[in-house]
């Protein structure tokens, strides 16, 4: 068959292509090794981390009820709406359990204020707490960590009233180095931290290795 | 199918590589703090014979960036300003006077990131100062509240101020003087001012766990003192222990790897093929012109 002018054509202009196509394809073939190695391979041995079982989370014990003043009641916060990533939960009080730990609601749809500490509209960083996911699905702040400066928390209290707060900030923390201080240190004006679980899943743990916190300020 | 042209191989290989979790190029994680270049500042008027004021806080390097307070009067504290690290030209003029007619005062105060300070006029108007404050708006120890007194009041001095239980806050304190901050229990309790005359008066006073204070001590209109604590900054008062346990791993892919191991293995067949070069049959390789 002759060659016609065409096929002459693509042929020159194939050769400097040809060397980058040849490093694409190694690269591919250096993935499909790597890949295929792992996807044969056996799970890495836990026995040589050492990693001790951890126990599953006590039960929430409130400490003994400290007089909260009557004027409290309007200011609970009773709704939590984020539009940014479809958030629509009403809110349950939560606290923390006899090891200290803020315990999230039991209801995996639900997000929780931790009633011991400010309000949202309050001084302070009013703390909202929700999971990530349950055993088989999603759960309310399963999309928390996709917020960005700017987007906008909407809280509704108890006497009806919303109060409108911008994220600051998305942070992530690990679990085994939380940044207690950061977190729940004093604030001058009325903050927000919204707290759930992220990073990778460790199964033997049956936990997540880090905390995604949502900072926002009151508008 | 034409055959794979570079672009859509070096999709898949860029794919292939976050699939194993190497980073292809860096991505934000979590935005960085907002607060890493800002400060805060407020103002106190607390000299009792200096009438109204409008203060200024100016930037020294950007004359765009700055503060007014207007009309600030004695036993007035004003919000948190948030501003930008730097050098600043803090001034008080008479009230409503002009911007550029001579302050009654100036002084240069420098504001570190992250920082809270508080400027307070202080002193008779006689010899009228500011003293610059440093204010600590950390987490107090769990239980506790952080305090401090400013005695700006022109009778009863020096004060002493004592919390039910022991805790002093203030011994001998002279007029126009502040205390460094106390860590003191948190809760409602019982405040003893005992001034010059000797005679101590029992305020009430709540100073909540978590949370930080600056107690000023005014003369009250006609007559006596008043004594207020000015919410600097508050926090939770029970503060939790540790990380929170909000997830049960239902969403969760394989750990140490950014997708499932089935998926790994069919990225492993479809880049070793197009490594290998096997294409897959097209209508169209078939030549049409035959040399018949």
């Amino acid at each position: 068959m002759t060659r016609t002018s065409s096929q002459a054509r693509s042929g020159r202009h194939r050769r400097p292509d040809r060397h980058r196509l040849t490093a694409v394809r190694a690269g591919l073939l250096a993935v499909a090794v790597v890949a295929g190695t792992i996807a044969l391979v056996d799970r890495p041995d836990d026995a040589a981390r050492a990693v001790p079982v951890a126990t599953p989370p006590a039960p929430v014990v409130l400490g003994s009820p400290t007089a909260v003043p009557a004027a409290r009641t309007v200011a609970t916060p009773a709704g939590l709406r984020i539009e940014a990533i479809g958030l629509d939960t009403d809110l349950t009080r939560i606290g923390v359990d006899a090891a200290g730990a803020l315990v999230p609601p039991a209801d995996f749809e639900q997000a929780g204020w931790f009633a011991a500490g400010p309000a949202p509209g309050e001084v302070g960083p009013a703390v909202l707490a929700g999971h990530v996911d349950d055993r088989r699905g999603p759960g309310v702040f399963f999309r928390l960590e996709e917020l960005a400066p700017g987007d906008r928390v909407e809280v509704t209290r108890g006497d009806g009233e919303v109060l409108d707060f911008a994220v600051t900030r998305v942070a992530a923390y690990l679990k085994d180095d939380f940044a207690t201080e950061e977190v729940y240190g004093p604030t001058t004006g009325a903050e927000l931290r919204l707290i759930t679980c992220g990073g990778t899943f460790d199964r033997t743990r049956r936990s997540y290795t880090d905390n995604v916190v949502v900072y926002a300020q009151l508008t | 199918m034409p055959r794979p042209t570079r672009a859509p191989l070096l999709a898949l290989l860029c794919a292939g590589l976050l699939a194993l979790g190497v980073p292809v190029a860096t991505g934000a994680a979590a935005a960085p703090a907002v607060s890493g270049t800002e400060g805060l500042v407020r103002m106190m008027h607390l000299s009792p014979d200096t009438p109204s004021v409008d203060a200024y806080i100016d930037s020294v390097s950007d004359p765009d960036v700055g503060v007014v307070l207007p009309a600030v009067t004695y036993g007035d504290v004003s919000p948190y300003q948030v501003v930008p690290a730097g050098t600043y030209t803090v001034s008080a003029r008479a009230a409503g006077a002009d911007p550029a007619s001579p302050p009654v005062l100036a002084s240069t105060v420098t504001v570190a990131p992250g920082t809270a300070t508080t400027i307070a006029g202080v002193g008779y108007f006689a010899d009228l100062g500011f003293a610059v404050l440093s204010d600590d708006l950390t987490l107090p120890p769990a239980g506790q509240a952080r305090a401090r007194v400013v005695n700006a009041a022109s009778t009863g001095a020096p004060l002493d101020l004592t919390l039910a239980g022991g805790t002093s806050l203030a011994t001998d304190l002279p007029f126009a003087e502040s205390t460094d901050y106390v860590d003191v229990p948190g809760g409602a309790g019982t405040l003893t001012l005992t001034g010059s005359t000797g005679e101590p008066t029992e305020l009430p006073v709540d100073l909540a766990a978590g949370s930080v204070y600056t107690v000023l001590v005014l003369d009250r209109d006609g007559g006596g003192l008043t004594v207020t604590s000015v919410l600097d900054a508050a926090s939770p008062g029970v503060v939790p222990v540790g990380g929170v346990e909000a997830g049960a791993g239902g969403t969760a892919v394989d750990e140490g790897l950014p997708v499932g191991r089935s998926a790994l293995a069919v990225l492993a067949l479809t880049a070793l093929a197009l490594a290998v070069g096997v294409r897959l049959p097209r209508r169209g390789r078939t030549p049409r012109h035959l040399a018949s």
